[in-house]
């Protein structure tokens, strides 16, 4: 064990599985691209399965999935309104895509997805670019009023549209950055709590504190748990909150 | 005279069941609102750290956005650090105006987590 560097940041590292090069672009299937594969097809596997059955007295998949169809149905309905229900598929495949990276990278020698800044990056900004084309598509110009706060000076409204135009482009930075940052932290800090483990027990005499740390981690994976739900339910919660800005403008 | 035995041992056996079940119910009452406020602290916890999280990364960005676009724009029309200076006033000042808005949610939208 003391010979081997200990190195917590490796779990991050993208391999090619396979390399393909078309037209000198880089598009080799990787193993993050592997773990998006497996997560659609989780999520896929549960809503079919838990829905083919159908039957009265629902079974645990056909529970679990009526219980997330109905959770993000009413988390929708609360931030977006009526009219936000038609982008109800929309936020429930992010919702679902987000929450099972999530929960899949936390099972030991696997890849977290949402642990890259460029796919949550890629999310966000699809979020932001649905929410600017349907504003555009629905309200013509009038989508621009939501930088025109109402109420103001004519002296402070060109200040103030600057200011809302950068709240505006902050978005799916904070969007993307909040994801990717809790994942790779909470990813970090148990890899290096249990590197402690190893590190101890290796140690002579200090082995008798290595329980210490494990106790952390064990702590610190439910925790990380925790996180993993709260930041899907928050990306989604966040997506509705940006499309009631484009359903409705002018606050 | 048997059978008055009988009655009696039926009773004291009733009697102990209905203790035994009683004290069962109560047990797992009380678990039961134990588990409740530990998950309630929990999820408090949670979600502090998570508007903690949400206030810090949306003050961030808006000033990385204005700096950045304030940078640019200075690269462009070769008046460093004009626009610099100008576009991070205004980038911090949206990082206060993100901030108040988390603070009061406007109404109609589930703010405040």
């Amino acid at each position: 064990m003391a010979e081997q560097t200990f190195d917590p940041i490796h779990q991050f590292h993208i391999d090619r599985l396979v390399d393909f090069h078309p037209f000198g672009f880089d598009a080799s299937f990787t193993n993050a691209a592997l773990f998006m594969v497996i997560v659609v097809l989780a999520v896929s596997g549960l809503m079919i399965l838990g829905t083919g059955s159908r039957s009265l007295v629902p079974g645990r998949l056909q529970s679990a999935a009526e219980m997330s169809y109905e959770f993000v149905a009413s988390t929708v309905h609360l931030s977006a309104g009526h009219e936000g229900m038609k982008f109800f598929p929309f936020i429930f495949s992010l919702f679902m895509f987000v929450l099972f990276s999530n929960l899949i990278g936390l099972i030991p020698y696997t890849f977290t997805v949402t642990s890259q800044i460029v796919v949550t990056f890629a999310l966000a900004i699809g979020v932001m670019l649905v929410v600017i084309l349907y504003g555009l598509f629905r309200h013509g110009l009038h989508f621009l009023k939501l930088f025109v706060p109402s109420g103001v000076t004519i002296f402070l409204v060109p200040f103030l549209i600057l200011i809302e135009l950068i709240s505006f482009l902050s978005r799916p930075i904070s969007l993307s950055v909040r994801l990717f940052a809790n994942m790779l932290a909470g990813h970090i800090t148990l890899k290096v709590m249990g590197g402690f483990v190893a590190a101890l027990l290796g140690a002579g005499a200090y082995a008798v504190i290595a329980p210490l740390p494990l106790l952390m981690v064990i702590i610190l994976t439910a925790f990380e748990f925790l996180v993993a739900i709260l930041q899907a339910y928050v990306f989604a919660i966040l997506a509705c909150v940006y499309l009631n800005d484009a359903i409705h403008p002018g606050h | 005279m048997a059978e008055e035995n009988n009655d009696k041992d039926l009773r004291e056996r009733l009697d102990s069941l209905s203790a035994a079940l009683d004290a069962q119910h109560k047990a797992s009452q009380e678990q039961k609102a134990d588990t409740k406020s530990t998950d309630e602290a929990g999820r408090s916890l949670g979600r502090a750290i998570n508007l903690g999280f949400r206030v810090l990364t949306e003050f961030v960005a808006a000033i990385i956005v204005g700096g950045l676009i304030g940078w640019k724009l200075d690269d462009w029309c070769k008046t460093s650090p004009l626009f610099l200076i100008l576009f991070l006033a205004a980038g911090t000042a949206a990082g206060f105006w993100n901030v108040y808005r988390i603070a009061m949610p406007p109404k109609g939208s589930s703010g405040g987590l």
